[in-house]
This record gives C-alpha cells, structure tokens and sequence, in this order.
C-alpha cells in the first residue's frame, strides 16, 4: 500500500467510457456504486459535450448488498429503451468486482435485444489505457468481417478517441493529407464509428493506426486476419511526415498492384506545396524556421519530455532532429510501453536519463535536478514546473481544460509539426531578447518578477519562483507519501549553503527569469564542493565552471 | 407533529459523485485535519478529477492505495502512512474515511482507527463509502465523528452552536448577527481548528446551517439532550427571517424580523423581477435542493419539481411544510427526468456539474447546482449571491444569439453524436 495524491492514467473504467462515448450506438454501463459515475464529468466538462456521454452508472448500494439484489438487468432494460444502442457492454468497478456475480448470467435475464458484452476489466490489473485499447481491440475483432475491397484507394484511422490528447486535431490533419493523397477514408474508429463501421474494416486498402496506446492492436489484427497492411508510425515532426506518406503511398501502391495488376495506375506523392492550407505555401514552415539566425540562441536550450509512449517518442525526436535542442532527459509513464520507448529513444537519451515510473515525485525529483529550459510533460508535470519555475508545455495526457482549446491544433502531419513548434517558441524564454537583458540588466522587467516570464501569463507564487531546489525538496518529499519508501527519489538532504550579502547582490543581477535556475545551479556546485557558504568568489568560479 | 409531506421515491438512477467530494471542503474548513482514504485508484482519480489538482497547495488529503495484493489480506496496515502523515502534516486530527472497495472486503474501520490512534492525534472512522452516502452526505459522518470531543456544558449554558461547515466569513455574519440579535453564541461546530470544538451541553440551542446533517443532529440531541432548532435553513430573505426569529424565540427572545426581510428582498429586486413565473426544474444531487427550491418559490418562480437524494421528514420539516403542493422527488430517475423537462419545458433546471452541458446542448438553461455548495449564500449576507446564482444562467443565454442554438454548432464536437443533436425543449 502507499500514498496516493495524483494518478497520471485514469481508471479501467474511464477508459472504457472513453471507447463508449467515441462511437455511435455503443453505451457503456458500469455496475458501480453510484460515485463511479464522476467519469462521467470528465467528457462533459473536458470536452464540453452537447449530448449525454454514452455512459450509465447501474447503481449498487449498500442496501442492494445487503439485500443481494441486483439492478443490472432493470438498467440495461432502461438504457435499451431510452438509448437504442447496437450493443451495451457491461463492465464492474473496482468494489464490485469483489463480488464476483456472474454478470453474463445478470445481463442475459435482462432480456434486452441489442447486443451485450460483459467485458473483463480488472481495475487491479489495468488501468485507463489498456481497458480502452483492449475492449476497441475486442471489438474489432468480434465484429470485423470479410469485405470486398474498396474500388479506390483507401485507408481506416483506428485510434482517434474521446478525450484522446488533440484526437480531433490530428484527425483534421490526417483526412487533410489524405485529401491531397486523393486517397478516401474507408472507416474511422473508435471516433463516431459504428459496429457496422467496424465490420467494414476489412475494405481498406491500408490501415493507419497512428498511437501506439490505442488502434494498434486492431491495426495488427485487421493485418494477420484479413491481409490489411498496418501502418503504424505516428507522423509528428516534418521528415517522419514526409517517410510516412512515402510509406502510406508505397503500401496502397502494393496492394493496388496486387489487386489490379498492371491496370492499376500508381500514386504519387504530389508536390509537397499542395499540403499546405492555400495549396501554394511550404507545408510547414519548421525546416526553415529551424534554420533561421533567431533560433541560433535559441535551440542549444535543454529540454525533457514526459508522458504517454507515442507523444513521448514523436517529441523528443522533433526537438532533436528539427529543432536541434539537446534532450537532457525522457520518460513515460506508461510502465507497459517503457521497453518500447526507452528503444525508440535510442541514441537520444541515455539509460540513466530515461524514467519510466507512474509517480508523478520522481518526474518532479528529475526535474528538480535537471532543471531544463524547456519542460514537455502532462498536467501534472505543468504543475511541477509551475512550482520550480521552470517553462513547460503539454505534450501528452492527463490534460488540464486548459489543453482543450478551440483553434485547430493538431500534433500529426505538416500542420502539427508547425504547432508543437510555435508552443516551443512560445513557451521557452525567447533567444535575442535573453540577450539584451543579459546585457543591459533587467531592463525594467524586475517589478513583474511575480508573472511567469513567458508562456500563458498564469501567475506564478512568487516564493515557489524564488524556491531553490534544496528547499522545494522537503516539499515535495511530503508529497511523495508511501513512495519514498518503495522507490527513494533523489531528493537531496545535504545543508543549503549560506549567500554571502555580496553574492546576493550579484545574484540579483542576474536577470529575474533565469535567477532561480542560476541559484539552483550555484548552490548544486558549492555543496558538491563541499562550500557551506556561497561568497562573491564561488559564485564566480561556479559561473566561470557553468557557463552561467 | 410534522405534517405528512408527501414525496416520491424513485431508483435513484441519477448522476452524482460519492461522499468522498465532501473533503473538498471540509479540509479546508478545519485547518489542522488530514483526511487519508483508504480507497482505490478511483477514489485517487475521483478527487483529482473533481476537486481539481491541489497538488501545488499541499492537500492534506490523500489515498491510501489498495492495490491488488493488499485485497487478500485481512486488515490493511496503514500505521506507515499514519507516521508519514504526522511527520509531514502535522496535523491535529486525522480522519480515516471509508470507500466502496474496503467496505466490500469489510474492513473493520472502527477498530483500524482505534488501532493508529493516539491521545495527542486521534484518528477517527468516517463513513463516507460511496455504497452509501452521497456528495455532501459525509459532512455529516465528520461532525458525528468530531461530536465526542466537544466538551459538555453545563447545564446553564444556554448558547447556541451553529451547525455545518461555512467560510470564515459567513461564520463571522453569523456571529455578528447573533450578538446584534441578543443571543450568546458558544461556537461552530465544525470550528477551524480541532481544539476549538464547542461545548454542547442541555443548555445549548443547536442551529443547523446546512440540510445535509440530520444524522449528526439527532445523535447530538440524543448524547447532549440539548435543542434542536426546527426552522427554515437560513438561505434567502424567507429562510433568514424564520431561522433568526425562531432562533431568538428559543432565547426567550421576540423580535420581528420583517422590515429586514423586506429590504433584503427590494435589494435583490432586479434578480426576482427576472425570476417571477419563471419554471424552474431541479435535477440536483447536493442535498441543498430543498431550501433553495422553498427560496425561489418564495422569490415568484413556479418550481416544477424539486428532486434532491434524501429527504427527512423531521429535519426538513419546515421546507417540506414551505414546498408544500411542489413535486418532490427523492433518489429520482434521470430518464424520466429528461422526459417531465421535455414535456414541461422548464425556464431554468437546476442541476449538476456531470449534467449541465448536455442539457444545455439540449436547448435547456441550466446551471451547475454545485455552484451553490462552494459559495457564500448563508445569511443576509449571502443573499444577492444566491440570488445571482439563480439568474446568472438565465440573464447570459438570454443575452446571447439565439441562432446560437442551431445544431450545426455542435457538430462535430461530439465522436458518439456527429452533428445530431436534437434540441429536446425548444422547437
């Protein structure tokens, strides 16, 4: 047992409202006590929906314990009547399935007429992503069936989700390139897909399934059981964009050729001009962004990535290869995927600076030591930043209602990779304006030292800024819970060394956005030195040694 | 006795949260208490999810996980966190609350308590399992679970303690008024800090500010043989007058409190023009719904139905008395909720955060009944708020475009609904 403040996944039932509540005539019904109902709020508030989720809690109480009585048939019944779902699949919650009641048996004296499935999602044993990915798994592979292929080229999205991270973005972005391609969707799921959609699967010619959480596994199976090619990459960033439509055009071209034999007119990638929203501009401005004099100052800043396995991955290789920031660390917490993550990161980061773990004190440990100029997380790590004062951007689930904006902003293809640039840009302190206060000093800046320098403009506590790493740390300890006995994180204990007047008073020369980092790093330096007190001379020695 | 109010009770299909979103507040309420869970990943997600990311202000909330290997053994060993909490926290008192999955495995919470508890920080049970208690429905196991360390009074104390957890604010209105109105007030019960319970003895005059506490109410007059005030909950003008005449009367005390409640309503005037005759439906679940629908009925709007999670026929007597002639609901049915407001067409329905966008994707005003639970809309003081409350909604749909409503708006919004969302209410 530990301490739990914060969860990164949410619950296996979450994840299979999240299924439900993406496709069309599906409901999902959770055999709860009616507090498993908050999920529900999670779609409505988030994602602001204009319809009832497709989502009933079958209320179990205490007195229906007491009684031995059951209400689940009574609900399917009344969900049957009031929602005319195709199919209803029926899952228990974390106290209910304590009991162990035959929920087949249950559902079957319902008597309803639409189809029914118990779906087995140990909350023990599975969490948000897996329930989700596992019963869309499911039910491709119940509902699946063999097709005739489709005349024209075409392909199936599989992984677009209900409270996916930008899913409805990225699936703009998808059917835009598609478009271009002149290439059709055959089905997309689980997003306002329905069973009949899925038993069209097999027609595609190929199939994308572009997050390695959700669709993949469909993807495979469409592949060995109907001879579907998967493709299974996720566009983010320029060049993976231009390999994956060079891959998506050779797969269709196979099996357009397979097909119709030499009949079959092979298609080619048009000019890379007509992706571009006029038709007549650079898809992306990224390669030429990356080149400019402006982000000279600007990409030798330090940059860690934090979150599901797919952003985790298509980040860090974006600020590498396109942007050509150096990654000072990655991690997912997604302890499943970290084999696959932590290979994908290859020649990125080293073993010692990936971190795969589900608590969320260590990502803040790791991050209080490194302190990067940049911070990729989730909510909680834009939290954790917050704190330190450190600029983070979110590139991957749990979000915030922050994250859910209305603009089109999408992480896959052309169009994303200017997106995640421009957060970048706009997150991270700027590169020639740095300098100029570097030089000249504040530059009038110091009475606003109370915002956050760049970013949303969120103010920031102004003691959590000024925090030095070695004081935030008990803090954070105090978070951490049953943690830290299971898995210490780094959190140093030695004494903070003493600042003389004087190098106080040259600390606060330093320009107020980058002092806290300086401070950090001087006070890192002394105590690895063994200096109980930082004088003006180890603060210059230890900028001389930083660099700073 | 009370008269027979009449109610329906249906299955109690509806949308809610557990007690558990009770320690959204009441942490806060009583400044040197931890609340630890002894719960699930669904509690853990439950509160991140409702009561937000606290993280930055250092909740003293927490969850002690049961993971799947802790479900076999037989009482789960929770002296570890205790220790941690105390080091870390320091608090004065900690509550060890039930959820679902223990109360499943039947944990004995009494005797896990006993077990970690000290004289210096005792560690008290509260039953807060969302099997059975609802949303602020475990304010009241708090206050059971607080009542043993009041002190007793002596009989000749004759004071009153007000009820319920409010702001420090609405605590110093109370308290003000009280000393305005001649009656000697002995405290909050539950007061800011652990060591500042109130004294409850035969003498004291018990004043409930909240609707959601008649369990701890009876145990108090049953263990202290002490008064129980039967008026209306102080909320709005109406419920302000009854409750401080009927409290003063308990002091021997006449007053007449009508010219006050008639400024108070000419100050709320502009929110009651906007009320009267206006059809209001309440599909809330915070156990506020009874005072506020007496409220608004009193303010001139025409309530539909009014459906709330329990109600008590002794505690709620005076609103029941007032809402007499509504249709009250308890544990009601969504669907057939979602039918009465499509034949009924309300103005406005009061419901709750899991509901209100899908309604209002429905054509239907609606405004978040949890709203009320996290403002101050006790007292004179807290009667524009309320009032506020109550037309916000109406004033802000009323002022925007109604082409608005067209469904094209939605389209696309929604995965499981693409582009077809059918207003229910407006043709």
């Amino acid at each position: 047992m530990r301490l739990a403040y914060w969860m990164y996944e949410g619950t296996a039932h979450h994840g299979v409202g999240r299924i439900a509540n993406s496709m069309r005539g599906v409901h999902a019904v959770f055999h709860a006590p009616q507090g498993d109902d908050y999920v529900t709020t999670i779609f409505t508030m988030l994602e602001r929906t204009p319809g009832f989720p497709a989502m009933t809690t079958s209320v179990v109480s205490g007195t229906d314990l007491a009684r031995g009585a059951i209400r689940l048939p009574e609900t399917l019944r009344q969900v049957e009547a009031s929602k005319h779902p195709d199919l209803i699949v029926v899952v228990a919650s974390c106290s209910t399935i304590l009991l162990q009641e035959n929920l087949e048996i249950a559902a079957r004296s319902s008597g309803v007429g639409c189809d029914v499935m118990v779906f087995d999602a140990n909350p023990y044993r599975m969490a948000e992503t897996r329930a989700a990915d596992g019963l869309f798994t499911e039910l491709v592979r119940r509902y699946a069936a063999p097709q005739t292929p489709t005349p024209r080229p075409s392909v199936n999205i599989l992984g677009p989700s209900s409270l996916g991270f930008h899913a409805r973005h990225d699936l703009i972005a998808l059917r835009r390139m598609l478009r271009v391609l002149g290439v059709d969707v055959n089905v997309v799921a689980p997003w306002g897909a329905s069973l009949d959609d899925l038993r069209r699967l097999p027609a595609a010619w190929v199939t994308i399934a572009p997050y390695r959480e959700l669709g993949r596994l469909a993807a495979e199976h469409l592949q060995t059981r109907f001879g579907v090619p998967a493709l299974c990459e996720a566009p983010i960033g320029v060049q993976p964009t231009l390999r994956w439509l060079n891959a998506l055009v050779e797969h269709l071209n196979q099996v357009g050729a397979r097909a119709a034999g030499p009949a079959f007119a092979p298609l080619t990638l048009p000019p890379l001009t007509a992706f571009s929203l006029d038709g007549m501009s650079a898809p992306s401005n990224v390669p030429w962004f990356a080149r400019t004099a402006d982000m000279e100052s600007f990409s030798g800043k330090t940059a860690f990535v934090f979150g599901d396995a797919t952003h985790t991955v298509g980040v860090v290789r974006f600020l590498a290869d396109e942007l050509g920031m150096p990654i000072v660390g990655a991690g997912t917490y997604l302890l499943k995927e970290a084999d696959w993550v932590r290979e994908q990161l290859q020649g990125y980061v080293t073993d010692e600076q990936f971190l795969a773990t589900d608590e969320f004190q260590q990502v803040a440990a790791r991050l209080a030591d490194l302190r990067p100029e940049l911070v990729c997380g989730t909510q909680m790590e834009r939290h954790t930043a917050r704190r330190y004062g450190l600029n983070c951007m979110v590139v991957a689930p749990p979000t915030h209602i922050e994250n859910h904006l209305l603009a089109y902003r999408p992480f896959l293809g052309f169009d994303g990779a200017d997106v995640i640039a421009d957060e970048v840009y706009t997150t991270c302190t700027l590169g020639m304006e740095k300098h100029l206060i570097d030089l000249f000093g504040d530059a009038g800046l110091e009475d606003t030292e109370e915002k956050s320098p760049a970013g949303n403009g969120a103010p920031t506590p102004p003691v959590e800024v000024a925090e030095p790493v070695t004081r935030a740390a008990p803090a954070l300890a105090a978070a951490n819970g049953g943690a830290v006995a299971a898995a210490p994180a780094p959190v140093p204990t030695v004494v903070t060394p003493v600042w003389t007047h004087e190098a106080e008073a040259m600390l606060k020369k330093v320009p107020f956005f980058v002092r806290g980092r300086v401070r950090a790093n001087v006070e890192k330096y002394a105590r690895e030195r063994g200096h109980a007190e930082i004088t003006a001379d180890v603060l210059l020695s230890a900028r001389e040694a930083l660099g700073a | 006795m009370p008269p027979k109010a009449s109610f329906t009770r249906e299955d109690g299909l509806y949308h809610s949260f557990c007690g558990l979103v009770s320690v959204g507040w009441l942490y806060q309420k009583i400044k040197d208490s931890f609340f630890l869970i002894l719960g699930t990943h669904t509690c853990a997600h439950l509160l991140q999810n409702t009561l937000g990311v606290m993280i930055f202000a250092r909740p003293r909330f927490a969850v002690s996980l049961l993971e799947e290997g802790d479900l076999s053994s037989a009482q789960p060993h929770i002296a570890d966190q205790i220790e941690e909490i105390k080091r870390e926290h320091r608090p004065s008192v900690i509550f060890l609350l039930s959820s679902c999955t223990p109360e499943v495995m039947k944990v004995e919470f009494e005797g896990l308590a006993h077990s970690v508890s000290t004289p210096e920080v005792p560690v008290l049970f509260v039953p807060a399992s969302g099997l059975d208690y609802t949303f602020a429905q475990s304010e009241d196991s708090v206050l059971q679970a607080l009542l043993p360390f009041c002190p007793v009074a002596p009989p000749d104390d004759r004071r009153v303690v007000f009820l319920g957890s409010v702001n420090d604010a609405i605590a110093d209105d109370f308290a003000l008024e009280a000393a305005r109105l001649g009656i000697p007030v002995a405290g909050f019960l539950p007061a800011n800090h652990f060591h500042e319970l109130p004294p409850i003895g035969p003498g004291t005059v018990i004043a409930p500010l909240q609707p959601f506490l008649p369990r701890v109410a009876n145990q108090i007059v049953n263990e202290r043989e002490c008064t129980l005030l039967s008026s209306l909950f102080p909320f709005g003008p109406d419920g302000c007058r009854a409750f401080w005449e009927d409290l003063a009367a308990e002091f021997g005390l006449q007053v007449d409190l009508s010219e006050r409640e008639a400024r108070a309503w000419e100050r709320i005037k502009h929110h009651t023009d906007l009320l009267r005759g206006k059809k209001v439906f309440f599909a809330a679940d915070t156990l506020l719904e009874l005072p506020l629908a007496r409220f608004l009925r009193a303010a001139g709007a025409e309530v539909l139905e009014c459906s709330t999670p329990y109600i008590n026929r002794r505690f709620h007597s005076r609103e029941l008395q007032a809402l007499e002639g509504v249709r009250l609901v308890e544990q009601a049915n969504f669907e057939r909720q979602l039918r009465s407001i499509a034949e009924e067409r309300p103005d406005l329905v009061i419901s709750n955060i899991i509901t209100a966008n899908p309604l209002i994707g429905r054509g239907v005003v609606a405004k978040w009944g949890t709203e009320f639970i996290f403002s101050p809309i006790h007292g004179w003081a807290g009667v524009n708020t309320l009032a506020s409350l109550c037309t916000r909604a109406l004033r802000r749909h009323a002022q925007l475009d109604p082409l608005g409503l067209d469904p094209v708006w939605t389209a696309g919004v929604m995965p499981s609904l693409p582009g077809e969302v059918i207003p229910l209410t407006r043709s």
